[in-house]
């Protein structure tokens, strides 16, 4: 059983599932491996007649089942009736005859030498739920970690995950959105120097083939299979890791099949709360790492705002606002629900400052903007809701306009309100949601942050 | 309900009589989407090609949609603008699609113009071969206004003195089409005019 293998070749397809016809490697060092059984082929999508004669589909890269999300066609290639999945169509097309390959000789052996390089130290609430996380990885179990916006979740991650990669084993973080795992990427680098590391999204080619600490959008796992020791979804309620069936099968699918699956994240859904409480473990963090309150939001009514600003003229009280903090020097950051009403407001607030900003989710300067708020080059941002999570910026103040609207849902409001005082110096600020009429979703925001700093007691 | 082709959002529709009765075909589109295709309708005329009518301009939206179908194989998307090219023709016009080398098309594995014209409903005729594996969108403009006998006749085919109407996807220095033209047009076609999804304006 010693047959020669390229460990190049190993290192990459080890816990992959790839194209066969898209590999960094020739056609012939492919074809030789399969010959040599070290390679496995599949089928891309198998097609199956059902009872009536329906047909149905099941892509093996992405495990979509839905028949909306297949199109089946005359194919030139197997000159039949083919049909291709449409959910992970952006990382090259998978058909019936298009054929996947996985990796089945000997496995990666990765290093056990790891440093540690963060010399920060953990309150003792996020050591606390430090020790519990690492117990549940070894138990296998899956775990919830709970904690308030600035809390300092990344950092608890650190020591389960050197201990894990001491033992030479293979882990990712998992996010729904690419800002999350860029904000990430460098902090840890600079916590495990010595360890290969990658960060994997949209874009981002494969260049650490044989990467033991591997960061990646949830997309990115439809192209892993049974490869991680430990998977940890950072963000786990962000859209669209809830809201896509197939991202949560596609995490499962990464992970080995006793692997745990943990998730960090400050607003849980209730579904998650419960499904985690029947076969895992949970931690509460309820105070910030410098140990002051979560700013509470103010309510402020803005009657008629759409129609306003569709008129090109910004509510009196959203103007005073915005003043105050240009005369103030304070940055700001204010969100709106739709992308058309920001841009009209864009223009009217610009009469104000020039050098305001909107960003949202299809804009090319968005990372661009971030920064320059972030470098005090600009004074505010205006931004749907993808600025909700994972940023943080010096004494940040922050209005929502709409806030009735049903995008902001409880978790989004206490998410955009996590981003105000995070910082030693500036552990508060204001917090004000400008509305056309209270909402449930605002009044349980707030009761919710109220409780969070009450202790978690019911108020 | 289907979702959106392009951004998989379900699509709202509004009930109506024409729907109930399935008069109305289903949207492929949400709004969103459709209003960034922007309907320029530009149209030429010349020699050898009696008259070009391109339906959109080659803008941004445009260059997503052709990458999406042609080089992600997104052959659904042929369905996007099914309306809009069934409209662009008479029920008695004689279409003559733009072939693929058969070679490429297998790897493609769908001969993109006849999808987009299956799309649309309209019946046509393979009368060109093509004779090579040379792709236009890889060669400079000098090399594309330079290249020589692109296309012949289909072994058998009877050319008639008609009008022909030649589909193409994307319409840049005329090169292609006007190839095909001159070889309907030495067999016996009395009139010779294109019809493309897109005009492609060269700065």
């Amino acid at each position: 059983m010693n047959k020669p293998f390229d460990p190049a070749v190993r290192d990459f397809l080890d816990g992959r599932i790839w194209l066969r016809q898209h590999t960094p490697f020739s056609m012939e060092i492919i074809n030789e491996h399969i010959e040599s059984g070290m390679i496995e082929t599949t089928a891309g999508v198998t097609m199956k007649k059902g009872l009536f004669g329906q047909i149905s589909c099941k892509c093996a890269r992405c495990e979509n089942e839905d028949p909306q999300l297949f199109t089946s066609f005359n194919c030139l290639q197997c000159e039949g009736p083919c049909a291709y999945c449409r959910n992970c169509l952006q990382m090259g097309r998978v058909s019936v005859c298009t054929e996947l390959i996985v990796w089945k000789g000997p496995p990666t052996n990765y290093p056990t030498e790891h440093s540690l390089a963060w010399e920060g130290t953990l309150t003792k609430h996020q050591k606390r739920a430090s020790e519990e996380l690492y117990e549940s990885t070894v138990r296998a179990r899956p775990h919830l970690i709970h904690a308030v916006c600035g809390s300092g979740k990344t950092e608890i991650l650190f020591e389960p995950i050197h201990k894990l990669l001491v033992a030479g084993k293979r882990i990712c973080i998992a996010a729904p959105r690419v800002d999350v795992i860029l904000e990430l990427e460098p902090r840890l680098r600079a916590a495990f120097p010595s360890t290969k590391l990658e960060a994997l999204y949209g874009g981002a080619d494969v260049k650490a083939f044989d990467a033991q600490l591997i960061l990646a959008t949830t997309h990115q796992l439809y192209r892993f299979r049974h490869a991680f020791d430990a998977i940890f979804v950072d963000e786990a309620d962000a859209f669209p890791y809830t809201a896509e069936k197939t991202l949560q099968h596609a995490v499962r699918k990464a992970a080995k099949s006793a692997a745990p699956i943990h998730f960090v994240t400050a607003t849980p859904s209730d579904k998650l709360l419960t499904d985690i409480k029947k076969t895992g473990a949970v931690s509460t963090i309820y105070r910030r790492y410098h140990g002051h309150p979560l700013p509470g939001p103010r309510y402020e009514p803005l009657w008629n705002y759409s129609k306003q600003l569709s008129k090109g003229k910004i509510p009196k009280a959203l103007e005073n606002w915005i003043i105050q903090r240009l005369d103030l020097n304070e940055p700001f950051l204010v969100f709106f629900h739709e992308i058309e009403l920001m841009m009209k407001a864009e223009q009217a607030i610009r009469q104000l400052d020039d050098r305001v900003r909107a960003v949202h989710s299809a804009h090319p300067d968005r990372k661009q903007h971030v920064q320059d708020l972030r470098a005090g080059k600009i004074p505010g941002l205006l931004t749907t809701t993808i600025l909700e999570r994972g940023i943080t910026i010096n004494n940040i103040q922050v209005a929502v306009v709409g806030a009735e609207q049903s995008i902001f849902d409880a978790g989004a409001l206490v998410q955009i309100g996590g981003r105000v005082g995070r910082n030693v110096n500036h552990p508060s600020g204001d917090f004000v949601l400008f509305h056309n009429g209270i909402s449930y979703a605002m009044d349980h925001a707030r009761r919710e942050i109220k409780r969070l700093n009450a202790g978690g007691d019911q108020p | 309900m289907n979702p959106c082709l392009l951004c998989m959002k379900p699509i709202s529709e509004v009930a109506s009589w024409q729907s109930f009765f399935a008069l109305e075909k289903k949207k492929t589109l949400c709004d969103d989407c459709s209003k960034r295709f922007v309907r320029a309708d530009i149209k030429e005329e010349g020699d050898v090609l009696d008259a070009v009518h391109s339906l959109y301009e080659y803008d941004e939206a445009m260059r997503d949609w052709l990458h999406q179908y042609k080089f992600m194989q997104d052959v659904a998307l042929a369905q996007v603008f099914s309306n809009e090219l069934r409209r662009a023709f008479s029920s008695n016009d004689t279409i003559v699609p733009i072939p693929m080398h058969p070679e490429r098309a297998r790897i493609r594995t769908f001969a993109h113009v006849e999808k987009l014209l299956d799309g649309s409903k309209r019946p046509y005729v393979q009368l060109l071969t093509k004779t090579n594996t040379s792709v236009m969108g890889e060669k400079s403009r000098h090399e594309r206004l330079n290249v020589e006998h692109l296309f012949e006749l289909v072994p058998g085919a009877v050319v008639q003195p008609i009008t022909y109407r030649l589909v193409d996807d994307i319409y840049t220095t005329g090169t292609t089409l006007r190839q095909a033209a001159t070889v309907l047009k030495q067999a016996g076609a009395s009139r010779v005019e294109a019809v493309t999804l897109i005009r492609s304006i060269q700065k």
